[in-house]
């Protein structure tokens, strides 16, 4: 059968970069909320590691963004536009998600209204992060107390947030039998071309049209 | 209230500093480079080598001038900022009521600098210091530097030559306090008062004042911060409800979709 690429080698090696930080960086974070485990941060391994992968987490992206700015660019612009097919895409979604038809669904773009809000999710939470974690990091003791104090909640609330939707995400693409393509587009870069036109059309007529 | 507390009276401390240095020597604690400021109060801040330090006022009243001395260390709060948001157990309630930190616990995040009302423990946060660990006084609770549960009062109670600093159980130093507060006001102090009593639960170190907290530096209604609670009683439980409202729903939906999507591919 044939196929088609979905994700050039870098994005597919930024992608996995980032989960692999992110992992690191929820885990360690974990240590923090759940009493429970609490013990694994004991001495302060844990917030050494945190912030070695925190700056994994920031760093790749921005090399990746100095190295592709006009694809980096082309995906921001991807996460933040929306139109009536999305609002479509929301609606006939519950049913498709639980194994209803596949007709009800508008034709999507390269990614779909969930992928996009997901994008919508990482972008925000990873700036709430990035920010939050930075003045925690580097204004301990010399930034007022009460801007500490909102700091760590607001970390926690996009913990919350994040780590909520990760794992949505995780579900869907890993394990949920409509995305049956998407652990391969996200290793290999590629899918094959029925996958696409019933999950992509959209993106599937533009691509072919261009050639 | 039962427990046990630290009681000091303001109107019989001399500002020796004895107690400070008990402290350091006691608890191991490193001497620090002082500087001259101005003053006979140093060093000038608490530090992670200094739980203790006695804060020097020179305050006008009635055209005199008049130099007050305050004890600044912890408080041991009977609801303790510290405890509630650290998240390792390293700051704990001992049963006698007051708070102890090990420091074999401790992961260095400073949130217990961040929410205590007093402003009162520390941590070295300069680069390099990845492994900072928080301290503040324990009223010599320290595991292996364990004074009170040896049978002896804290260093610093232990070496006050004045008396102005007491241990004893919590009960007999308030009513003691609130005798000598009403012998003070009975001779003109009509601001006097017994600080601790009520604030943040009680805490079970007490002052006795001849004027109001404000005169003697000291914060007049000290609070659990509202964003300790808000993020301990509010966003954490609603943290683990998302997680598990959401689980439980992906894991059916996968369920459900799987049995439909397989028995349709079958027919």
């Amino acid at each position: 059968m044939q196929d088609v690429e979905r994700f050039r080698k870098r994005a597919i090696f930024q992608h996995w970069w980032i989960v692999a930080c992110s992992l690191l960086l929820g885990l360690t974070g974990l240590f923090l909320f759940l009493s429970w485990v609490s013990p694994a941060a004991w001495w302060g391994w844990s917030r050494l590691v945190h912030r070695i992968a925190a700056v994994g987490f920031v760093g790749i992206p921005v090399i990746y963004f100095l190295l592709n700015p006009k694809s980096t660019w082309e995906w921001l612009k991807e996460a933040f536009t929306w139109n009536t097919d999305d609002l479509g895409w929301l609606q006939a979604a519950p049913s498709y998600y639980f194994g209803g038809p596949e007709e009800d669904m508008p034709p999507q773009d390269r990614s779909n209204t969930g992928q996009k809000l997901w994008m919508l999710v990482a972008i925000v939470t990873g700036v709430v992060f990035v920010i939050t974690g930075f003045i925690m990091w580097f204004f301990k003791g010399s930034a007022a107390p009460g801007v500490l104090q909102a700091m760590v909640l607001i970390h926690d609330i996009a913990f919350i947030a994040g780590g909520t939707m990760l794992l949505v995400h995780i579900a869907l693409a890993a394990f949920h039998p409509r995305m049956s393509e998407a652990m391969r587009s996200m290793t290999t870069g590629k899918a094959t071309v029925d996958y696409v036109k019933s999950h992509h059309g959209k993106w599937y007529e533009r691509v072919t049209a261009e050639k | 209230m039962s427990g046990k507390a630290i009681l000091y009276d303001a109107t019989k401390c001399t500002a020796c500093r004895a107690c400070q240095v008990a402290c350091k020597n006691w608890n191991e604690l490193e001497a620090e480079k002082t500087v001259n400021w101005g003053s006979y109060e140093n060093p000038k801040d608490l530090s992670t080598d200094t739980w203790l330090k006695i804060e020097f006022r020179e305050v006008g009243s009635n055209g005199d001038l008049r130099w007050l001395f305050t004890r600044k260390a912890c408080m041991h709060c009977t609801d303790a900022a510290c405890v509630k948001v650290c998240p390792t157990g390293a700051l704990f309630y001992r049963p006698d009521g007051l708070v102890s930190l090990d420091k074999g616990k401790c992961s260095g995040c400073g949130y217990c600098v961040e929410f205590c009302p007093f402003e009162i423990p520390r941590i070295d946060t300069a680069i390099g210091q990845v492994f900072g660990r928080a301290a503040k006084c324990t009223a010599c609770t320290t595991p292996g530097l364990n004074r009170l549960d040896n049978g002896y009062a804290p260093a610093c109670v232990k070496t006050c030559p004045t008396g102005a600093l007491e241990y004893d159980d919590r009960y007999k130093l308030v009513s003691a306090a609130k005798a000598k507060v009403e012998e003070l006001k009975a001779i003109g102090y009509g601001n006097a008062n017994l600080y601790g009593e009520d604030l943040v639960g009680g805490t079970h170190v007490l002052y006795i004042l001849d004027d109001t907290p404000e005169v003697y530096g000291l914060i007049p209604d000290p609070k659990v911060p509202a964003t300790a609670t808000a993020w301990q009683d509010v966003i954490k439980p609603l943290g683990y409800a998302a997680v598990g409202v959401v689980g439980l729903g992906l894991l059916l939906n996968i369920m459900v979709a799987r049995a439909r999507i397989i028995s349709k591919e079958e027919k």
